[in-house]
C-alpha cells in the first residue's frame, strides 16, 4: 500500500494542505432556479449542496398545518454519485429522514413561523458533492436559501463541524477526516452567539468537546461575514437591476447589520 | 408535468400556433429551441458527468430546465448478476424542487415513468459499448447512469437524453489489465499478460485446439496520468425529439410547460446516427391522448430526423468544444507550475 495518510503532520499540515484551523474554500451561488421562492447553492470546498425554498405558501396537506405558525417542511435528497462509490438512496431512507429532522429542528426556533399561520414552508436540500462536512454545508445553504427567499428570521445560522486528532482541534473536515477522527457539528447564531444544533455521532473527550465548541463559535462568526457578504452582494445586484437609474454609491445609508 | 391552465389560456396558445404566421408566447419560431447550455466534468466524483440547461436566462441563470447527470463505473462479478460484457443501468432522480406540486408519491411515479424510457431506449443492446469488460467471463463494469431533474420548465425528455449523451461522451473506463497467476516449473510466482496473447502454449493443447482460453484470475487498474479510455462508441448515442403535435398538422419542438399543457399530444422519436448518412431509429412514444394517421406519423418521423440530426450535430461540436476547455485548462494549469 502507498504511504499512510497524516491528518496532521508536525509541521501543522492537513493531509489536503490546510492549516488547523483553516476552512475550506466557500463558495456561494445565490441565483434563481426554477420556480423556487429563494435558492442557493453552496460548496465548502468539495462537498456542494443545492438548497431550494418555497413558500411560505398554502399547504398541500391541511392536516399538516398549524392555526398559529407554518409548518416548516424539510426534504432531502441525496445524488447516488455525490460519494466515491455509488449508492442509491431511497426517500425513506432512515438516515436521509434523520439527516431533513435534524435540519428542521435547527431551524424551527429561528424562523419567525408565527407570521404565517396555515401555511407550509417548503425546504428542499440536494446534495451533490460529498466531501465530509455535509450537515454543515446543507445547514449554511439553507440559511443563504430562506434569506434569499425573503422569510424573516431570527439570526443567520452558521454551522461548522470540528473534530479533534490526539489533542489538536481542526474545523470543517473532509471525508478522510471524518472517517478517523471523532467530530461534532455546531451551528450558532452569530450575532447572540447561541447555540442551535450540536450533534456528534462518535465519543469525543469532555475537555476537547469544550475546546471545540468554542472554535465553532469562532468559525461561525467568520462564516457569518462570509455568508453576510455574499447576501449583500446579491440585493446591491437586485437593486442595481431594478433601478438602472440610480447612482451606485455605497449604501452608507443601510441599516449596518451587526 | 403538465401544470394545469385554463380553457382559455390553451385555446389562446392553440390559436397563436394554429395562426399564420405562428406566435408563440416568447416569440420563437415553431422549430426553434431556447438556449441550451451544457457544461462536462461537473462531478468529479463520478466518472464521466454534465449539467445542461434548456432556456436558462442568461443574465440571472435563473429558470429553464436543468438536468445533472453522471455516470459511475462500479466491477460486477458474473456470478452477482453482471452480464458478460457489462451493463448500462439508467436511472432518474427528480428533485421534489422541480416539482413543487406535487405530492411525493406522484414524484415517485413520476421518476418511474422517466427512468423506464430512458433505461430502456439507453440500455438496448443496440448502443452497447465494447469496452466494458475486464475479465471475459468474469468480471465487468456496471455502468450507472444517474440523471437528477434539478428544475423542469418544459421538454423534459429532449433535456434528459442530452444530457445523457454528453454524460456518456464525458465518461472514462478506467485501464485494466488482467492478471494471470501461473505456477512455474521452477518456482516463481506470478506472470502479467497483457490482452489475450498467450504465446507460451503449453505441450498438452493440440493444433486443432483454437479457443482462446484465459486463465485470468485477477485485474489490475494501471496507473496512467489520465482516467482511462473514452466509452467505446460515444458517437453512437442517441437524442430524442419532442414533437409537440397540433391537430390537424402542424407540430412544434421545445415546448415550455404551459405549451406543453395545451398540445397534449406528444410523440417521442429517439435517434442515434451511427455514420453520418446513415440513421437509426431507437425508440418511439406516444404520449396523451389524442391520434395520429399513419401518413401524418410517416412525415412526423422523416421530419424529427431531420431535428435530430442538427440537434446532434450541434451536441457533438458542443461536447467536443467541452473536452478542449477542460484539457487546455489542466493544460494551462499544469504549465503554470
Amino acid at each position: 500500500m502507498g504511504s499512510r495518510i497524516e491528518i496532521l503532520n508536525e509541521a501543522g499540515f492537513r493531509s489536503d494542505g490546510r492549516r488547523q484551523f483553516e476552512l475550506r474554500d466557500l463558495s456561494i451561488d445565490l441565483s434563481k432556479r426554477g420556480e423556487a421562492d429563494g435558492s442557493a447553492q453552496l460548496s465548502h470546498g468539495l462537498t456542494q449542496v443545492l438548497v431550494s425554498v418555497h413558500g411560505p405558501r398554502e399547504a398541500k396537506m391541511r392536516s399538516h398545518t398549524f392555526h398559529d405558525r407554518a409548518n416548516i417542511n424539510v426534504e432531502v435528497v441525496v445524488a447516488s454519485f455525490s460519494t466515491g462509490e455509488r449508492r442509491k438512496r431511497l426517500r425513506g431512507d432512515k438516515r436521509v429522514l434523520e439527516f431533513a429532522a435534524t435540519i428542521k429542528s435547527t431551524f424551527e426556533p429561528v424562523i419567525r413561523t408565527s407570521l404565517y399561520p396555515r401555511s407550509q414552508i417548503d425546504i428542499y436540500v440536494q446534495v451533490l458533492q460529498q466531501d465530509g462536512s455535509t450537515l454543515q454545508a446543507c445547514i449554511n445553504a439553507t440559511t443563504l436559501a430562506l434569506i434569499n427567499a425573503g422569510i424573516p428570521m431570527s439570526d443567520f445560522v452558521c454551522a461548522v463541524t470540528g473534530g479533534v486528532h490526539s489533542t489538536s482541534p481542526m474545523l470543517d473536515l473532509t471525508t478522510l477526516e471524518e472517517n478517523d477522527i471523532p467530530h461534532v457539528t455546531v451551528a450558532v447564531m452569530p450575532k447572540s452567539k447561541k447555540v442551535v444544533l450540536v450533534t456528534m455521532e462518535t465519543r469525543l473527550h469532555v475537555e476537547r468537546f469544550q475546546e471545540l465548541l468554542n472554535l465553532a463559535r469562532d468559525a461561525g462568526a467568520i462564516l457569518h461575514q462570509e455568508m453576510r457578504e455574499a447576501i449583500l452582494e446579491r440585493s446591491a445586484g437586485l437593486i442595481a437591476m431594478a433601478e438602472p437609474g440610480m447612482k451606485q454609491s455605497k449604501g452608507d445609508e443601510d441599516v449596518v447589520m451587526d | 408535468m403538465a401544470s394545469s391552465i385554463s380553457k382559455a389560456e390553451s385555446a389562446y396558445i392553440q390559436v397563436g400556433l394554429a395562426s399564420t404566421p405562428p406566435h408563440r408566447l416568447d416569440g420563437r419560431a415553431l422549430n426553434d429551441f431556447r438556449t441550451i447550455s451544457l457544461e462536462t466534468g461537473v462531478a468529479p466524483l463520478a466518472n464521466g458527468s454534465a449539467r445542461l440547461s434548456i432556456g436558462r436566462n442568461p443574465h440571472d441563470n435563473s429558470g429553464g430546465t436543468e438536468i445533472l447527470a453522471a455516470t459511475k463505473l462500479e466491477v460486477e462479478t458474473i456470478e452477482d448478476g453482471g452480464a458478460d460484457g457489462g451493463r448500462v443501468v439508467c436511472t432518474v432522480t427528480c428533485s421534489p424542487a422541480a416539482y413543487p406540486h406535487l405530492s411525493s408519491n406522484a414524484l415517485e411515479d413520476l421518476q418511474h415513468d422517466l427512468t423506464i424510457v430512458v433505461h430502456q431506449t439507453l440500455s438496448h443492446p443496440s448502443l452497447h459499448p465494447d469496452n466494458l469488460k475486464i475479465i471475459p467471463g468474469k468480471k465487468s463494469w456496471l455502468l450507472s447512469l444517474d440523471l437528477v431533474i434539478l428544475s423542469d420548465a418544459g421538454n423534459i425528455y429532449d433535456a434528459l437524453f442530452m444530457a445523457a449523451r454528453a454524460a456518456l461522451w464525458d465518461t472514462k473506463v478506467p485501464k485494466t489489465r488482467f492478471i494471470e497467476y501461473k505456477a512455474k516449473k521452477t518456482g516463481s510466482t506470478s506472470k502479467e499478460k497483457d490482452g489475450m496473447d498467450v504465446d507460451e502454449t503449453p505441450a498438452t493443447t493440440s493444433g486443432f485446439d483454437t479457443r482462446q482460453l484465459t486463465n485470468a484470475t485477477d485485474f489490475e487498474l494501471l496507473d496512467y496520468w489520465d482516467e482511462g479510455d473514452v466509452l467505446d462508441g460515444r458517437e453512437l448515442w442517441p437524442v430524442c425529439i419532442t414533437l409537440n403535435l397540433l391537430p390537424p398538422a402542424a407540430h412544434f419542438l421545445d415546448a415550455t410547460q404551459v405549451e406543453e399543457a395545451a398540445a397534449l399530444l406528444k410523440i417521442l422519436a429517439i435517434f442515434a446516427f451511427p455514420a453520418v448518412q446513415s440513421s437509426r431509429l431507437q425508440g418511439m412514444h406516444m404520449l396523451g391522448p389524442g391520434e395520429v394517421t399513419s401518413t401524418q406519423m410517416k412525415t412526423l418521423i422523416k421530419e424529427a430526423e431531420i431535428h435530430a440530426r442538427e440537434l446532434s450535430s450541434a451536441l457533438n461540436s458542443k461536447v467536443k468544444d467541452e473536452d478542449v476547455r477542460r484539457n487546455q485548462k489542466a493544460a494551462d494549469s499544469f504549465s503554470r507550475r
